[in-house]
């Protein structure tokens, strides 16, 4: 609370032109604090001298300049990586570390602050960001990151050095100091998330009386990527952390965490910069998972409901995770969604898009999934038989083709006569999902037909009566009926 | 032919598409209306419940929409659709969540005080202490605006549901209250607000995430203004000073933006003692978005503090006009050229004129652009006086490379033309300028000066149409300075035909078509025809009216398709 007052108190004028106090005196006394507590005999006294030489430094470390502007104040920001480099030094010697920096940790934590909780800046791009899933090769630096870089530094080393204990440290991390670092990893800065991930991980480690605000401040933190901003540039990282929070959990899972699998890992699924994380987000998926395999439905479930739409690349990591969880999945348990995942495998597996046909037949060549595809077979055979052998005929691909010539020839062999049925069905259900758009209209026509009789009869009955209007038509069907135009939206 | 409509929906229902699925969602209204209220309730809503479970979030989506719909059909029994509505207000997906929050709008609408009061606010609170999902809670906070004003007896268990959720945890909660505290007040007794929200909204503007504190501004403002003026200085006062130390300018920027609204809405009074103090400050940000929507703000802040309190910004404006970043600048010419209105000539003149025309030849070309602009403003505000000093400027801004710029300053110039409405000035300063749009190289520019010469014809009358100007055009055609610029004259002299009376256009005009009407380029010969042709409308005396009849029928045989045509138009009518 102390420490808000007095930063928000530094009115932007100030800012500007940050007072360099004391320069001059301490310019002429270069002299590091080590030396001086190299000579220093009894370690547990430390002279007064060395103690506000020490706190002079911190003091100076803690005031706010321009790093925008290289321009300004260049000695004082010279002087100032200098200190931080005495600062980090007397990390080293454990004694120093415990009669001079543990009792100061008030200070030398506002010190951190002061510098790192910032608002973030918007990194200027000169060019629109490459094609989604490319790597991005000219990352954006922020100017401030050079002068950054070593608080980061000195932090990090404080929290993996033994000294300062759990008790010491555990009255500075409250749940507010938490929610402002968390807010700091949406930064742009790679190098910059980079060191939070690490610095936080420490801190969760050492500080299990705040592993549970942790979680949930984390947890905070991701639902408002899923229903507030959709855009959130640290997700992988602080993935990265929960992977390995994951992997500590006990077994059987506290009815928390499950929770936690629900509410956000499946949700994350959706949201439309999840490329951006995918790769974390399934290993999270992957370690939940193998600590409760009955997991794997919901994950399966949720999966088939939040597919990517008009988003090829999107839908190859899905197939991809999709493969991956049904290994884990019981057989028995998965009734209820078969006919939505074969339906989905057909579609991918027709659609226009090569490289998700390719990913789709891949399954094929899973010996469990086969187990699945043979435990279904009433279901599967009526669905797949027909579809694949129309597509084996026509695909424009010829290696697809191939391959789709294959399947054929595992389904027969899997069931001859269940095969030969599907394949005579003279009225196969399911065609309509490899069918063009022109013999899905004439389908369509006839229930076209009972609303419009069924509309003329509503009109009748009430005069007043306002003709729905349908958002979607068969050429169109993307729309703004999703209600999702409300600005918020990053279009990536 | 008779269809069951139930069936109908659930067949449809049965699409694999989610898109048809959406579709027959959207239709709902057809089937409710034809099943009546009593098999609504014992089928459709039932089935509904089925899908809750099921459905993609698109659908649901519609689904929420529709059911608002179907109030609309049985208003006397929509209550049998909260049951389901208040569902879909705590589901996961933002957008469902936020339709279904509608459409129980849209049926609180059909409800009695007595149903609100029973079956609303229970409903209302049910959602605000649903622990487990943030999602009711945020649905929460919305209804509870709209209804606030009709819940009776138990305004006051909102108002302290509101203010338990103002302190919540989970930070979406507190952004959803932040937004929409201001709003929520609109609705609440004045004492209430002061009591109960002020405390609450102190304690967000000093939340500890920057978006909270954001989202407080919009609100800030709309408290202010129900808020008397003692009240604003005690209640509202002290978090704007705050807001605008902020130390996010993410939260100062915010704060630039509603600046003017809200010196509109605390009163004269406190924006003049105390928030021209707090404004300069935001205006001397080291953020240069804050300054940029600051200065854009102080356009309309202006307006709103006494023209004695206004001498606080004038070195500020000073300050601004010198800014490094071009966008500060281009806002703070608006500024300049709107200011000098409110402010003493001689003053202005003293302290800005100077900035201002610094501007017009900054490197920028959109700051020249606004400047030049603010330049017949400024020059407007100070008098007739000013404008030799500013001439020579404009003059140089019609130099300028940059077509918009030249188009602005044309633009400029004809508005000080029409304001001043003297003769003699226009004649010793504006009228060189002006008549610059003959021979501009941007036919933007050109169409621009000829689209205003009516009404300059109109205010400097027919002496001026073809005494000098005419004598410009005519300059204009007579040196082979392209056809363009040719073209353009002859449009100019069909406007000034526009304004003279026949014998003037039969003697000092159709010559000059005529002339035209030889000429070697195919789109003059057309043009003069077409000038010519409204010459003739003006015109009495047979004999000229021959000659320009001679004339056009002569070009009938043109060479040129198109003058054919045009000729052939021409004697046709």
């Amino acid at each position: 609370m102390n420490n808000k007052a007095a930063s928000s108190k530094q009115t932007p004028a100030v800012r500007q032109q940050p007072q360099a106090t004391t320069t001059t005196s301490q310019n002429r006394t270069p002299q590091p604090i080590i030396q001086n507590m190299a000579r220093v005999t009894d370690p547990k006294h430390v002279p007064k001298e060395i103690r506000d030489q020490f706190l002079k430094k911190i003091h100076f470390c803690s005031q706010p300049y321009d790093f925008n502007d290289d321009t300004k104040n260049v000695k004082e920001k010279q002087e100032r990586s200098q200190y931080l480099q005495e600062l980090f030094d007397l990390l080293k010697e454990p004694n120093f570390v415990v009669n001079l920096v543990v009792p100061h940790l008030d200070l030398i934590i506002e010190m951190i602050e002061k510098n790192i909780f910032r608002p973030l800046p918007i990194l200027k791009k000169t060019a629109t960001n490459g094609e989604i899933g490319m790597e991005d090769d000219d990352q954006l630096i922020d100017p401030a990151w050079t002068h950054l870089q070593p608080v980061y530094e000195y932090f990090l080393q404080l929290i993996v050095n033994e000294q300062p204990d759990v008790k010491s440290l555990k009255i500075f991390i409250t749940h507010s100091f938490i929610q402002e670092f968390l807010e700091l990893f949406d930064s742009e800065e790679p190098r910059e998330r980079e060191y939070l991930k690490n610095i936080l991980h420490r801190l969760y480690a050492k500080l299990v009386p705040r592993r549970k605000m942790i979680r949930k401040a984390i947890n905070d933190c991701f639902y408002t990527l899923i229903h507030e901003t959709y855009k959130f540039n640290g997700a992988a990282e602080l993935l990265d952390i929960l992977a390995s929070i994951i992997s500590g959990f006990a077994v059987p899972l506290r009815e928390e965490h499950v929770i936690f699998f629900k509410t956000v890992i499946i949700p994350l699924h959706k949201v439309q910069t999840c490329q951006f994380y995918h790769e974390q987000l399934l290993r999270c998926s992957m370690l939940f998972l193998s600590k409760d395999p009955t997991l794997a439905t919901f994950l399966v479930e949720g999966l088939l409901r939040y597919w990517p739409f008009a988003n090829s690349a999107k839908e190859v990591m899905f197939l991809n995770e999709l493969l991956e969880v049904l290994e884990v999945c019981e057989i028995s348990k998965l009734e209820p969604l078969i006919p939505k995942l074969f339906k989905r495998l057909i579609k991918c597996i027709a659609g226009p898009h090569l490289q998700v046909a390719d990913r789709a037949m891949c399954f094929f060549e899973n010996d469990y999934f086969l187990t699945i595809l043979k435990s279904y077979k009433p279901f599967t055979f009526p669905l797949l038989v027909p579809v694949i052998a129309q597509i084996a005929d026509t695909h424009w691909h010829k290696v697809l083709q191939e391959s789709l010539n294959a399947l054929k020839t595992i389904l027969k062999e899997i069931d001859y006569q269940a095969f030969d049925k599907a394949l005579n069905n003279k009225d196969p259900k399911y065609l309509y999902i490899i069918q063009d758009a022109k013999n899905q209209k004439k389908d369509r026509q006839k229930i076209e037909e009972k609303w419009k009789n069924l509309t003329k009869q509503a009109i009748q009955k009430n005069p007043n009566f306002k003709e729905p209007i349908v958002p979607y038509s068969d050429t169109h069907i993307v729309g703004e009926h999703n209600g999702l135009n409300n600005g918020n939206i990053t279009i990536l | 032919m008779s269809e069951n409509p139930f069936e109908v929906l659930k067949e449809d229902m049965e699409n694999e598409e989610v898109y048809l699925k959406v579709n027959a969602m959207h239709r709902v209204r057809v089937v409710a209306t034809l099943l009546g209220s009593d098999k609504i309730k014992s089928q459709l809503i039932p089935y509904f419940e089925t899908l809750l479970k099921k459905e993609d979030d698109e659908v649901l989506f519609a689904l929420a929409e529709e059911l608002g719909n179907i109030a609309q059909i049985i208003p006397n029994q929509s209550s049998c659709l909260l049951a389901l509505l208040e569902q879909l207000a705590g589901f996961d997906e933002t957008v469902v969540r936020e339709q279904a929050v509608r459409s129980i709008t849209i049926v609180c609408g059909f409800l009695g005080d007595n149903e609100i009061a029973n079956t609303i606010v229970p409903m209302i609170i049910r959602l605000a202490s649903n622990d487990t999902n943030f999602t009711c809670r945020v649905s929460a906070v919305s209804l509870m605006c709209p209804l606030y004003a009709r819940a009776g007896n138990q305004k006051e268990k909102i108002r302290q549901k509101f203010t338990e959720l103002c302190s919540e945890e989970t930070p979406m909660v507190r952004r959803a209250v932040a937004t929409k505290i201001g709003e929520i007040a609109q609705f609440m007794d004045k004492i209430h607000v002061i009591q109960d929200l002020i405390p609450v909204l102190k304690q967000l503007c000093q939340d500890e995430q920057d978006q909270v504190r954001l989202l407080c501004m919009e609100s800030l403002m709309n408290i202010a203004k129900i808020l008397n003026s003692g009240e604003n200085k005690t209640n509202i006062l002290p978090l704007i000073i705050q807001s605008a130390e902020d130390k996010s300018w993410r939260v100062r920027l915010a704060l630039s933006k509603i600046f003017a609204d809200l010196a509109e809405a605390v009163g004269k009074e406190i924006a003049d003692s105390s928030l021209i103090q707090i404004f300069s400050n935001l205006l001397k940000d080291t953020e240069c978005d804050v300054r940029v929507i600051a200065v854009k703000s102080l356009a309309r802040f202006i307006k709103f503090v006494s023209p004695e309190k206004l001498n606080l910004i004038v070195p500020l404006l000073q300050l601004l006009s010198k800014d490094p970043f071009s966008q500060v600048k281009q806002n703070a010419c608006e500024v300049i050229g709107q200011i000098a209105s409110l402010l003493p000539k001689e003053y202005s003149q003293s302290k800005l004129q100077q900035y201002l025309i610094d501007l017009m030849a900054d490197d920028n070309q959109d700051v020249r652009r606004n400047a030049a602009k603010s330049a017949g403003q400024f020059a407007a505000a100070i008098g007739p006086e000013a404008l030799n000093q500013f001439v020579p400027f404009l003059k140089k801004c019609m130099d300028d490379p940059k077509w918009r710029v030249r188009k602005e300053t044309m633009q400029t110039i004809i508005q000080l033309a029409l304001t001043v409405k003297n003769p003699d000035v226009f004649n010793k300063q504006l009228e060189s300028v002006f008549v610059m749009f003959l021979k501009d190289r941007a036919a933007e520019v050109r169409s621009m000066g000829l689209s205003q010469l009516p009404a300059l014809i109109a205010t400097y009358k027919q002496e001026w149409a073809v005494g000098n100007f005419l004598s410009k055009c005519v300059e204009t055609l007579s040196k082979d300075v392209g056809s363009l610029y040719r073209i353009n004259a002859l449009y100019a002299i069909q406007q000034i035909s526009f304004a003279v009376d026949g014998p003037v256009a039969q003697d000092r005009l159709w010559p000059i078509v005529q002339k035209c009407l030889k000429d070697t380029v195919p789109n003059i010969r057309f043009v003069s025809i077409r000038v010519a042709k409204s010459l003739s409308k003006k015109i009495d005396n047979q004999q000229t009216l021959n000659q320009i009849k001679q004339a056009i029928n002569e070009l009938i045989e043109d060479p040129d398709r198109d003058v054919k045509f045009y000729a052939q138009e021409a004697l046709q009518n």
